[in-house]
């Protein structure tokens, strides 16, 4: 059992990761990864999101209705994410204004429904939480790499902090949505060249 | 029990659906203060940059207290005007109880009927007055606004600063973050003699020279349209406060609408005379 649990832990972070492998959730993770600041809030909702609401919905999974089963976990998950928009109004404005329109989006994220029908319908809460909280994390941990070299080499900065001397151009294109789908790109090929069972034949 | 039920379906779908609904309320309910805590420090942030006191950058740094106090610290005097730009009513900018008129929407709805009640207010900077105020209309997506500041006779723009609920990122979003669009409206005039459009976003570039057009944003036409609209419209509204404003300024003054270089002496008497003006009153 418990080594069940750590595999639920940790395959969706590397070997499983929901952006690199099952390539879920990239529409966003191209659009919040310009400053690690927002990708880093991004992330943090989107781990929460997946997490309560594959909690909640295991919790339920017995008694919900096969023929509505999507409605049902799709109130749970947009319940969630208004709830999460809703307290980083209160405690990060500026951060909401910049994300807003992510943080809704997040409704849309494959990656909680795909978790939710995969993974939690069939399993005990507490896997469920678990497996939610992974998957967001994995793909939490895309997201920062990507900004992380988004910022650095497209402001100069991280989290806003001047770390290449001031003399450094900041290179525009990185700014730019498609530079994130080469970073990605590139961050699908490093890890696919360690992971040798994951290439096509 | 058989969960595909009509019945069981229909009542596990309303309790859930209910059940969620009384969450979110609770919820709302509970950050409501501080939400619009956050709003009111946004707006006067907004009002801030307008007027020249400092960046909007500068400014998200700074916690909500700050930013109220910098507000109250600044503030001549805030008031409203009716339709024909008489003051009907003083706004309070004490930083314990700031009283902002920041429904637009309904102010938007308010002009249009003829009888609205819109916000001037009075900052003052190394003793001159900077009079800001506020426009609204409809974005592509939702809703755009901002604040523009005029100088002591509401004569030239001094600054100006846009917001959006949803316009796209990357194009209508552009009024909010491009600094040089904003940047194009500082010396800028509002056309008095053409209450019908006394401001214009010009697609494909402003004729040189006209005071009262800016270039609009490549790729952005609907925001473009929507803000010109919202700032005609508004602009008109305060057209009567503007010009008992410029007073003295605008009647022994030959240039109205084409801001002819030629004029800038009389632009600079008629200053003076306004000054002199002041005085009087103070």
């Amino acid at each position: 059992m418990n080594e069940d649990l750590k595999k639920t832990l940790l395959n969706p972070i590397f070997k499983g990761n929901p952006i690199t492998v099952l390539v879920l959730g990239i529409c966003s993770s191209l659009a919040v990864t310009v400053q690690l600041k927002g990708a880093f809030v991004m992330a943090l909702s989107v781990i929460i999101v997946t997490g309560l609401s594959s909690f909640i919905v295991s919790l339920l999974r017995n008694s919900i209705p096969n023929r509505v089963r999507i409605i049902v976990q799709l109130v749970v998950v947009a319940m969630m994410v208004i709830l999460v928009d809703q307290v980083l109004r209160a405690y990060a404005y500026s951060i909401d204004k910049q994300l807003s329109v992510y943080i809704g989006l997040i409704i849309t994220n494959c990656i909680v429904m795909g978790r939710i029908e995969a993974f939690a319908l069939g399993n005990k809460p507490i896997p469920s939480l678990l497996d939610g909280l992974a998957n967001g994390a994995g793909y939490g941990m895309i997201l920062i790499i990507v900004a992380f070299f988004r910022e650095l080499l497209g402001s100069g900065t991280l989290f806003g902090l001047r770390v290449l001397p001031a003399s450094y151009v900041p290179n525009n294109l990185v700014i730019l949505p498609p530079m994130a789908l080469i970073i990605l790109g590139c961050i699908v090929w490093v890890q696919r060249s360690i992971q040798k069972d994951l290439q096509e034949k | 029990m058989n969960t595909n039920n009509n019945v069981y379906t229909i009542v596990y779908t309303t309790v859930v659906v209910v059940i969620a609904a009384a969450i979110l309320a609770i919820a709302a309910m509970a950050l409501k203060p501080r939400q619009q805590a956050n709003i009111k420090a946004e707006t006067i942030s907004q009002m801030l940059t307008a007027a020249g006191f400092s960046s909007k950058e500068d400014l998200a740094k700074l916690g909500n207290d700050q930013i109220l106090a910098m507000y109250s610290d600044n503030i001549k005097t805030a008031f409203l005007i009716d339709a024909e730009g008489n003051k009907t009513d003083e706004l309070e900018t004490e930083v314990s109880s700031i009283e902002l008129q920041d429904n637009l929407k309904v102010e938007n709805k308010n002009i249009a009927s003829g009888n609205p009640s819109l916000p001037v207010y009075v900052f003052e900077k190394d003793g001159a007055e900077i009079n800001v105020i506020p426009c609204y209309g409809a974005g592509l997506w939702g809703p755009i606004w901002g604040y523009i500041a005029f100088d002591a006779d509401c004569d030239q723009i001094l600054g100006a600063y846009f917001d959006h609920e949803s316009e796209t990122p990357g194009l209508g979003a552009k009024i909010k973050d491009e600094a040089w669009f904003r940047e194009q409206f500082k010396g800028k005039k509002v056309d008095f003699e053409h209450p019908d459009n006394p401001f214009a976003i010009v697609k494909g570039g402003a004729p040189a020279g006209d005071a009262s057009k800016v270039d609009a944003i490549t790729g952005a036409t609907m925001t473009c349209n929507g803000l010109d609209a919202a700032l005609d419209n508004w602009f008109r509204a305060y057209i009567p406060f503007l010009q008992k404003k410029a007073g003295a300024a605008m009647e022994d003054d030959c240039c109205g609408e084409d801001g002819c270089e030629d004029c800038d002496h009389d632009h600079d008497h008629g200053h003076d005379h306004n000054h002199q003006h002041n005085h009087q009153e103070g």
